[in-house]
């Protein structure tokens, strides 16, 4: 699989030596103190190691600098990766990504590459720009996302509407978490929700299947809607939705040979209310599902030690942003949805989502560039 | 419009595909079949426009939605492929492929009306998938070009080199955009940009396929192995896409649809 010389060949089994023997010690290493801690990472050891990467642009071009920016090296690492993954996708409940190799290999991979970038920084032109975005790019988010990433922190808050909150539980922390104070606090002005209308369809009551059978059919239930399914056409004669009660739909059902009528009120139920269906026959009967969330907003204060006072709405994707923290809208009641009294956040301390931005950027550049490289003919 | 009419629109379009296809391979017809195969294509697209108005939000959510936008995109990418370096198979290959999943729609829809959840409501939705889909499409017709240059290269010919490099290029631009803009979307849905999601374990994986072929071919590796892993890559490829679904491995996955 190698080049055609010689040479290159023994350098590239080199190189397999040694990525083998540092996967060996890793998995060693696995053996004797379990998985990987990544707390250990935590500042200042990433800048430590931050500084021993910059080194690697102060090495003067040579035999050391180029073994380490070998493509050689590149190809076998990024298999390895590869594979790595692979069997992180295939075993179930595998703990690969906090492994003692998988961490030396990423390692490896941010040597080889922080190399390769010293080394063509070294001859600079144009023309190196899109390697460049590429691969400083990637750099900068493999540094952020992996060393960089022991810092960052996330905890979950509860708040209820009315009142403010500055204590949080470090998530993935399971049972021992303790609540901690955190240097912000969260008041909830208010707690809104919007729902998709409820639907409705047929289902056998003795195996809780939806009709017809294998192509389940549900329509929406709003006012006037029709429907038809297995032997009957529906439709929706009134509908109510009152604070606190389930939404209701008045169903009727013709059924189409015979001409016979069933009607009544159907209702999902909820915490406050019993579910209603209308039975068709002895099995089959007309029944609603929840309705599904459409939005849900919270209105907030936030608070910060300096004095500070941000309002803003944070919704599924559109978190708040104060300084080095993001707060995002995580939960809420989802027994009483609409009439849900709290709203759960998960913020989110990453001092280096700034330099994540910029290899993002970076990259986004750098595969546009791939699109002019591959259009040559 | 709704998914009923369906097999007007992609009927009507393989019509147009495959007589444009057979046109371009008479020489007297060539430009005729041009304009057919363009028809196509925008008879397809009019049905996906279509679907997004009467849906009110982009048809991309469930399978079979994807492999609407599949079809639409093979289509597109092997008339340009063909277009700028006049290999007439590709197009037959395209049309083929989007043959195959149009007639999967009309047979297996999967596509229960479903409504967008909080979570898709982004602007990341939209460029996100469609660009992994167009990636898909352009590495799909290189594993295409690499069966034929396998079958070549026994001859001595490498003729199909410098096509499949392209489109390789090109398809790893469009996956990297898919993964970023996907990354981006997360940290903002999530908090997180990457949590080794299975499906993002299994892009992970596509990418790292690709990302060793452009390499080892910058170091000129031997071609008769090298050019196996294309086929390799798109079968890891189609895991990513079609086959997460079904690994124990990714159960309890955010990517299953």
């Amino acid at each position: 699989m190698v080049g055609k010389s010689e040479r290159k060949r023994k350098i590239a089994v080199e190189e397999v030596i040694i990525i083998s023997a540092v996967l060996i010690a890793g998995l060693a290493l696995q053996f004797f103190s379990g998985p990987f801690d990544k707390r250990f990472l935590a500042y200042p050891v990433n800048l430590v190691f931050l500084g021993l990467l910059a080194l690697v642009f102060f090495m003067k071009k040579g035999a050391a600098l180029s073994r380490m920016a070998s493509g050689t090296l590149s190809v076998i690492l990024l298999a390895a990766v590869t594979i790595a993954a692979l069997w992180m996708g295939l075993v179930p409940g595998n703990m690969v990504k906090v492994s003692w190799p998988f961490v030396l290999l990423y390692l490896m991979l941010l040597v080889n590459l922080t190399a390769i970038t010293a080394l063509r920084l070294k001859s600079f032109s144009a023309k190196q720009i899109p390697f460049i975005l590429n691969h400083v790019g990637l750099l900068v988010l493999l540094f952020s996302a992996g060393p960089g990433s022991a810092d960052k922190s996330r905890f979950f808050m509860t708040v209820m509407e009315g009142s403010t909150e500055w204590r949080g539980e470090p998530s993935g922390a399971g049972k021992d978490a303790q609540v901690v104070e955190l240097p912000l606090a969260i008041e909830l002005v208010n707690f809104s929700m919007e729902e998709y209308p409820p639907k409705l369809g047929v289902v056998d009551k003795t195996t809780g299947e939806a009709m017809p059978l294998g192509k389940p059919h549900f329509f929406e239930g709003t006012l006037n809607a029709e429907s038809q399914i297995a032997r009957w056409e529906f439709r929706v004669d009134s509908i109510v939705d009152r604070p606190r009660y389930a939404p209701a739909a008045y169903v009727l059902a013709t059924e189409i040979e015979t001409g016979t009528v069933n009607e009544g009120w159907v209702t999902c139920g909820n915490y406050f209310q019993h579910f209603k269906i209308l039975d068709l026959t002895e099995n089959l009967c007309v029944a609603m599902t929840f309705p599904e969330p459409k939005s849900y907003t919270s209105n907030v204060k936030v608070y910060t030690p300096d004095g500070q006072v941000k309002a803003a709405e944070i919704e599924v994707n559109s978190p708040m942003t104060v300084g080095n923290w993001k707060i995002y809208q995580f939960s809420y009641d989802t027994q009483k949805g609409k009439d849900s009294e709290y709203s759960v956040f998960e913020l989110v301390y990453d001092p280096w989502v700034i330099p994540l931005y910029i290899g993002f950027i970076m990259m986004l550049f750098g595969a546009i560039t791939l699109f002019w490289k591959g259009g040559k003919k | 419009m709704s998914w009923n009419e369906f097999i007007y629109f992609a009927i009507g379009s393989l019509l147009f595909w495959i007589s444009g296809t057979i046109l371009i391979y008479t020489s007297k017809g060539a430009r005729l079949g041009n304009i057919l195969i363009l028809s196509g294509i925008v008879l397809f697209g009019s049905f996906i426009v279509g679907l997004w108005i009467g849906k009110g939000h982009p048809p991309l959510r469930t399978m079979g939605e994807t492999r609407l936008w599949y079809s639409f995109f093979i289509s597109i990418v092997g008339f340009v492929t063909y277009l700028h370096w006049k290999y007439k198979w590709i197009m037959g290959y395209s049309v083929v492929v989007a043959g195959v999943f149009v007639f999967v729609n009309l047979l297996k829809p999967e596509i229960h009306t479903t409504n967008l959840m909080p979570a898709l409501q982004s602007v990341w939705f939209v460029p996100h998938v469609t660009v992994y889909i167009l990636s898909y499409a352009l590495l799909g017709a290189a594993t295409i070009a690499s069966f034929i240059a396998i079958k070549e290269l026994k001859k001595g010919e490498y003729g199909l080199m410098p096509l499949i490099d392209n489109l390789v290029y090109i398809g790893l631009g469009f996956l990297m955009m898919g993964m970023l803009m996907g990354a981006l979307w997360a940290k903002e849905a999530w908090g997180d940009f990457w949590s080794w999601d299975p499906k993002e374990v299994w892009a992970f994986i596509t990418a790292g396929a690709y990302l060793v072929y452009i390499h080892a071919r910058i170091l000129k590796f031997r071609l008769n192995l090298l050019l196996w892993l294309l086929p390799l890559a798109f079968v890891l490829l189609m895991i990513t896409w079609i086959g997460v679904n079904y690994l124990p491995a990714a159960q309890g996955s955010i990517h299953v649809y």
